[in-house]
């Protein structure tokens, strides 16, 4: 279920070229380069302000409701810059999950938010849906805790398990990446635990990027991870050199000052 | 970063050099029940010609506070001598249900489309011809309803002084209120919610009709009640487009088409030499106040169950 587009030579999923992001005058993101590959789970880290979770969000244009924004460059996902005049924004976003930093579950039912994915994209099929809800909900290792209240309000369950909640409704549409804003950030260690152990375990099936603050998360389930400083992306790399041995001082500086 | 003595604290100055000024200890105490003081104050002046109308009302008009009262059209000479006031009671039915028809679709939808689709500079052109709308005094509305609709010397509409005239232009008054209400209410529903449903590839309209408006519920009938009760008190408005009707209307247009209204009821009965009419003013006003209060329990009720509802869908 991972890829629908077997036909792209290599293993690139997502290329960023001379990505640019003006916010006003302010030129937020400077002259980003850099790729995913495809089932791989890669961080982003970063000090706060620097701009990291504005890139994620550009992966998935949910800055165009930003006002006065202007982006430069390209961005190409499958091989097609997502910034083409002709792509359907709608049927982009189906293909690219995200996961937000607080947990946002929609006011209605456990089994309703999962649900919300298929239905805004026309399936009626009750079983269907049905099937499927239990499946993603088993993925984000929910299924267990809530199979006997999935008709209560999803603002009963805890905030570890409200952001697997929203992690089950953000795979509910088969996408193939999977964007996370710090899904950690306002987490205990256990839910924190099972959701980076859920990050590993999708790389399967999905092309992950990861936002985080804390360095010890990112290098644990990172394959890949990049370093962004006041907009500009200083490095990136392998998580085992990015983390052992960083070519730039910065980088260093950035790393070692957490451990 | 070179100079770190510049940050550093002297610990002995730090846990010593700590200046307490006693008598500022107990003048901040003083401070404090003063303006506890001014806050009761404030709410007595507020409060005591609330309290003072329905004492009043209550004083002079309790003897014909009855079911004969509300359940009975006025008669007698001068009209109104005998009999009570259903007239008015169902022509407010009458005003608010067609003034609601108007203001409810156009209110609501320009307040979602100022806080979730509208761009920055329509929104601001938007924003302040509503507030303009806001501030228009009642009796402009009025004569607006007077040339526009109930005659034909405006636009041709001719209802006459009609429940639809009326309705209408208390319509026009209810709008904005609803616009407003509606815009904050969307803008105080967390912008996470819009996201995570964008983010799933749900389009604008998707998300606004299955996320925003359950949300936004609460506020969005916050805003209604604060109309209707507006439009409750309006007598100006009624004078150049509706009037007054002693008898049931037999239309909404037309000759027969206008209905009464209990805050025209109270201003005409108030104008009569009839010390009677005077006492029915009174107990029309204190119905008119009951009116008030249970339709603003009754929209307190209604928006709680609705949440609650909403909470499993």
């Amino acid at each position: 279920m991972a890829d629908n587009n077997g036909t792209i030579k290599n293993d690139i999923k997502i290329e960023v070229k001379n990505l640019n992001f003006y916010y006003g005058n302010y030129n937020l993101l400077k002259n980003i380069n850099l790729f995913f590959k495809k089932n791989s789970v890669c961080t982003i880290i970063g000090p706060s302000g620097c701009g990291k979770s504005t890139f994620l969000r550009t992966l998935n244009r949910m800055n165009d409701y930003t006002e006065d924004t202007k982006l430069t460059g390209e961005v190409l996902i499958d091989g097609k810059n997502i910034y083409n005049r002709s792509v359907d924004v709608v049927e982009l976003r189906r293909n690219i999950g995200m996961v937000f930093q607080t947990p946002n579950p929609f006011p209605k039912s456990i089994f309703d938010n999962v649900a919300f994915g298929l239905k805004i994209h026309g399936i009626k099929n009750k079983e269907f849906i049905a099937e499927r809800v239990e499946k993603c909900l088993k993925y984000a290792a929910l299924f267990d805790e809530v199979k006997d209240t999935l008709y209560k309000p999803a603002f009963s369950l805890s905030g570890g398990q409200q952001q697997r909640l929203c992690i089950a409704r953000a795979i509910a549409t088969n996408p193939s990446v999977l964007l996370m804003d710090e899904p950690t950030a306002y987490l205990d260690p256990m839910s924190t635990g099972i959701i980076l152990d859920l990050i590993t375990s999708f790389k399967k099936y999905y092309t992950v990027v990861v936002v985080s603050h804390n360095i010890q998360q990112a290098a644990r389930v990172a394959d890949y991870s990049g370093f962004f400083l006041s907009g500009e992306l200083i490095e990136f790399d392998n998580a085992g050199d990015f983390f052992t041995r960083p070519k730039d001082k910065r980088t260093e500086n950035y790393i070692t000052s957490r451990f | 970063m070179n100079e770190p003595d510049k940050n550093k604290i002297d610990k002995e100055d730090f846990h010593l050099n700590f200046p307490i000024n006693k008598g500022y200890i107990k003048r901040r105490k003083i401070y404090n029940n003063i303006a506890f003081i001014l806050a009761v104050v404030a709410f007595i002046i507020g409060g005591f010609p609330v309290f003072h109308i329905v004492y009043s009302a209550f004083i002079v008009g309790y003897k014909y506070l009855n079911w004969h009262f509300i359940s009975t059209l006025p008669t007698g000479f001068p009209i109104g001598a005998q009999g009570g006031i259903l007239n008015a009671i169902v022509g407010d039915l009458y005003l608010i249900v067609i003034a609601s028809c108007l203001a409810l679709p156009l209110g609501i939808g320009s307040g979602f489309y100022l806080s979730l689709f509208g761009k920055k500079g329509i929104n601001s052109i938007i924003r302040l011809l509503n507030e303009l709308m806001v501030g228009i005094p009642s009796v402009v509305w009025g004569v607006m309803g007077f040339y526009v609709l109930s005659t034909n010397a405006g636009l041709g509409f001719h209802f006459g002084f009609s429940a639809l005239a009326g309705g209408l232009t208390l319509g026009f008054i209810m709008t904005p209120i609803i616009t407003l209400l509606t815009e904050q209410a969307v803008n105080r529903i967390p912008a996470s919610y819009i996201e995570g449903a964008l983010s799933m590839g749900a389009t604008k309209w998707q998300a606004t009709k299955s996320v925003v408006v359950k949300a936004a519920m609460g506020g969005i009938f916050t805003g209604i009640l604060l109309g209707v009760l507006n439009i409750i008190g309006q007598t100006a408005p009624l004078l150049f487009t509706n009037y007054y009707n002693t008898g049931m209307p037999t239309g909404i247009t037309g000759p027969g088409g206008a209905v009464g209204d209990l805050a025209m009821l109270i201003f005409i009965y108030i104008h009569e030499p009839s010390r009677i009419l005077h006492y029915k003013a009174e107990a029309a006003s204190f119905v008119l106040l009951f009116f008030v209060f249970a339709l603003d329990i009754g929209m307190r009720l209604i928006t709680r169950l609705t949440v609650k509802i909403f909470e499993f869908f």
